[in-house]
């Protein structure tokens, strides 16, 4: 520790090492200058201004940064945008349909499946990747399958039954 | 006009308004918010748990790119004190003088143009120390003791002579750690000046009081400040306060005279916005051989910072629980060098009841009695403190539907004597309740030209479903149809509003809507009736009410007419009339104020060899007087019960017994129940309004979580015979 500060203190500081990084997110392409350190959750939030993915610990604990890259579920704080380059990101503003909410965003509202709502898209995101993973045949492996993203205001078996709802009604929809 | 007797004692469980937004992430949270120009602010956390600052290093960071300032007590302007609430005294205004008094306080601020930026420069903010020896131990002699700090300590009877000639007695000690409170939500402040007017978006469950503690703190009036809110993020309590950290990111933005912005990190949020404090409690129980209570004995100790307060009499409430002729409730607070402690869903509840139903369990076991029968025996229809009948009281019909739909006579008492293979399956109960607790509250309601309405309150919606039940009440009381109804809050230029806490909200915001609403009616009738051109000439304004869009005579719905109509006649655009409630008062009203009640019965599954713990249902039949909406309030329940489970299983804020340092503050370290952990959950509401207020809501936010940590150790208990008087309950203590 005493180390790291002291080399800190002596300004050894190299300049950010910056670059452009050419991000596809929800069908539409961005291309931003910025510190290739910058994780794809930063760079989501305050460079695109989609404020639906949160940040809930941004150690890779909560799952409330849930995003899908090329259609598979990712932490976004764990991830730095630079490796999300060339991949399809999805995130929460980009699962609904023209016309209307997705199946799962339609079962999480009526299975009053969110409190405060701050989880909710991390959920939602997780949840329609883990039908596409076809990890939704049982209420067992729903909540075992759901277990990285936290609810603090424990709306857990309401998220179980939604799930359950949207995989039984959607079956293998190509939408799902 | 409609009485509480012809309504619905379930409201319909309707989707939540704010559903669309939240499933769609458009739902803004306080940390989604930036304004034009905006600095960001991260914090320097002190490294020593006692002592003072000998010197501040700040050249690094002054200098490092991007940084704009760095705050210290060195340079900090002084800024006065926040106002003294129901909660206490606010926390001390941050950077005051050189004295550290926890591990994480706050110590300096940094600002710089970016979050990274900011962030790296207040890694190279150093301190030189001199510290002292921190005092971390509970029970440590030289902690100063705080004496029945709230006035809430009790005794009748003679407690100590009935002990003494019970028949039976019990004496247990119970301890419950620290427990932090953790939403999702990283709290985050935006504060923007423009003069002197200070706008602040804010993690909060009290927009109102954070109004007032910001013009206290910079001197200004009430009004040139406006605390923003639409969505919380989860509090749990910790919104409850205004926090140092709030205080900082406007005296910065102050400074600088640019909007600062700042977002606690996840162990920030182990330090900066309160936490269940831990405690020891010691229960002496005296009782005749056939159940009934002599005489309880009930005291804590609880852990309590250096310099706040926080409301937390675990004992108290054993005061009126059961009916009991001799009791003494005592509560004291050790003041510790740890980060201030506040309310955590269920405070003081969540501690005392454990202690409270896992010594009756003990009892009801060494009785060889159904601890289910010892409670029917010590149960009371009025309050024992004052003679009183509660005003509502529906506990017995909780205990007579949780016993059926749980199946609870076909347990076989013996404890160890339940198994499934491997498992040895243990049934525990537990009673619960949660006390009344309101303060005043103020709504405006508007119907417009258009024929739709506009209730707001400066209140928040923390999750427990504010802005969909307000808006139903709304739309009852104004006969309006749900879509035409809005309720909008969140926003400290309303109405005042109390704290989203205590289980109070949706009570007396509800009876303050109810009145606003009242009056609004009123309004229009008394147009109506008096106008030559309305069917409701010659009417008594007295004698009108309103359904279906209509302004009507009682009963006679085809003499209405629409508020729109009535308005335009009028050429105004709108009406608005504000409403008001305040708390009643159990002497006027002849009945004490009840509160919640619930039963909660639990199956837990124990692994004969491994001593693995699960939770394989629980059953909780609550009495929530008039449930608004069974969907939201249900969510509640459930959402309790979950917060209920981590504490007797997971939740444990473990601080370095040498430096004060907490060891696990991190989602990974920190345990809460995930999806996996919580089984199925059967929730039934019974019983009727209550009669003390004029919604007859009761409040349910709470009453959730009571009762689960006892239940789930009396059933462990049942399944494997090891009584464990300690939470959370941990594998290695059933091994």
């Amino acid at each position: 520790m005493t180390d790291v500060a002291s080399r800190r203190d002596a300004g050894e500081r190299p300049a950010p090492p910056e670059r452009v990084v050419t991000l596809t997110v929800n069908g539409r392409s961005y291309a931003l200058r910025m510190d290739t350190r910058v994780t794809l959750l930063d760079a989501l939030r305050d460079r695109l201004g989609l404020v639906g993915t949160k940040k809930g610990c941004d150690q890779g604990a909560c799952g409330a940064c849930t995003v899908h890259l090329d259609g598979r579920r990712v932490l976004a704080c764990l991830t730095l945008a630079a490796q999300a380059e060339g991949r399809a990101i999805t995130t929460i503003e980009g699962i609904s349909g023209t016309d209307g909410p997705h199946p799962v965003q339609q079962a999480f509202m009526e299975h009053d499946g969110f409190q405060c709502g701050f989880c909710t898209p991390g959920q939602i995101m997780s949840a329609v990747a883990l039908m596409a993973e076809g990890r939704a045949g049982s209420d067992e492996e729903i909540r075992e399958f759901m277990s990285g993203n936290l609810c603090r205001c424990g709306a857990y078996p309401n998220i179980v039954a939604a799930i359950r709802e949207a995989a039984t009604r959607g079956g293998h929809d190509a939408r799902l | 006009m409609s009485t509480v007797e012809s309504r619905p004692r379930i409201g319909a469980g309707v989707n939540r308004v704010d559903g669309p937004r939240k499933v769609t992430g458009t739902a803004p949270y306080p940390m989604d918010f930036s304004v034009p120009g905006q600095a960001y602010g991260a914090l320097v956390q002190s490294t020593v748990a006692a002592g003072r600052i000998v010197r501040m290093h700040t050249e690094a960071a002054e200098g490092a790119p991007g940084v704009i300032t760095v705050i210290t007590h060195e340079n900090a302007p002084k800024v006065g004190t926040g106002p003294v609430t129901v909660l206490g005294a606010s926390p001390p205004p941050p950077l005051r003088d050189d004295r550290v008094v926890h591990h994480g306080q706050h110590i300096a601020f940094v600002v710089a143009e970016t979050p990274e930026q900011a962030t790296a420069a207040a890694r190279l903010v150093r301190a030189d120390y001199e510290a002292t020896e921190p005092l971390l131990d509970l029970q440590d002699p030289r902690a100063e003791q705080l004496v029945d700090p709230w006035g809430t300590d009790t005794s009748r009877g003679d407690s100590a002579a009935a002990l003494e000639s019970a028949e039976v007695t019990l004496r247990a000690t119970y301890t419950t750690a620290d427990n932090t409170n953790n939403p999702l939500g990283l709290f985050a402040t935006l504060a923007a000046w423009e003069g002197e007017t200070l706008t602040v978006h804010d993690t909060s469950q009290w927009p109102s009081m954070v109004r007032t503690c910001l013009a206290m703190v910079f001197g200004i009036p009430e009004s040139s400040v406006r605390v923003l809110v639409p969505y919380v993020g989860g509090g749990f309590g910790a919104g409850l306060r205004a926090w140092p950290h709030v205080i900082l990111t406007a005296m910065a933005a102050r400074m600088i005279k640019r909007p600062v912005k700042l977002v606690l990190t996840r162990p920030q949020m182990f330090t900066s916005v309160g936490h269940r404090p831990s405690g020891v409690q010691w229960l002496s129980v005296g009782a005749t051989r056939d159940g009934e209570l002599v005489a309880l004995d009930h005291r804590s100790l609880s852990s309590l910072s250096m310099e706040d307060n926080d409301y937390e009499p675990f004992a108290w409430a054993s005061s009126f629980a059961y009916r009991c002729p001799n009791v003494t409730t005592q509560d004291r607070q050790a003041r510790l060098n740890v980060a201030v402690p506040t309310s955590m869903r269920a405070p003081a509840e969540a501690q005392g009841n454990f202690a409270l139903e896992s010594a009756l369990d003990e009892l009801a076991h060494s009785l060889r009695m159904d601890p289910l029968e010892l409670r029917l025996r010590n149960h009371t229809d009025v309050d024992p403190r004052n003679g009183l009948p509660w005003s509502g009281k529906a506990l017995l019909e909780c205990y007579e539907v949780g016993a059926r739909r749980f199946g609870w006579s076909d347990r076989n008492p013996e404890p160890r004597s339940m198994r499934d293979g491997n498992w040895l399956v243990g049934y525990g109960m537990a009673s619960a309740l949660f006390p009344y607790f309101a303060q005043p509250c103020a709504a405006q309601a508007t119907v417009n030209r258009d024929g739709s309405a506009l209730v707001r309150s400066a209140a928040t919606d923390i999750g427990t479903g504010t802005y969909t039940v307000m808006a139903q009440l709304a739309a009852e009381e104004l006969g309006l149809s749900l879509d035409l109804v809005r309720f909008d809050l969140g926003d400290s230029d309303m109405p005042n509003a109390m704290m989203a806490g205590g289980s109070g909200l949706t009570g007396a915001l509800g009876n303050a809507v109810h009145d606003a609403c009242r009056r609004l009616v009123r309004s229009f009738a008394e147009l109506a009736c008096g106008d030559a051109d309305s069917p409701l000439l010659g009417f008594s304004p007295d004698d009108v009410e309103c359904t279906d869009g209509k302004v009507h005579p009682v009963g006679r719905p085809h003499l209405g007419e629409s508020y729109a109509d009535i308005l335009a006649r009028h050429g105004l655009s709108e009406l608005t009339a504000n409403g008001n409630s305040t708390p009643p008062v159990a002497t006027e009203l002849g009945m004490s104020l009840a509160g919640a009640y619930g039963a909660k019965f639990v199956e837990v599954r124990v692994d004969a060899d491994l001593g693995l713990l699960r939770v394989a249902r629980v059953v909780s039949v609550i009495d929530g007087g008039r449930i608004l909406n069974e969907k939201t309030a249900r969510s509640q329940i459930i959402g309790g019960t979950v917060g209920g489970i981590g504490m007797a299983l997971f939740e444990d804020t473990v601080t370095d017994p040498r430096t004060g340092r907490i060891a696990n503050g991190t989602f990974a370290d920190y345990l809460v129940a995930v999806n996996a952990d919580v089984p199925e959950m059967d929730v039934v509401f019974v019983g009727e309004p209550d009669r003390g207020t004029a919604t007859g809501t009761k409040g349910v936010g709470e009453v959730g979580l009571v009762g689960i940590a006892p239940a789930i150790a009396n059933a462990v208990y049942h399944a494997t015979g090891k009584r464990l008087r300690e939470l959370p309950i941990t594998l290695d203590a059933l091994l």
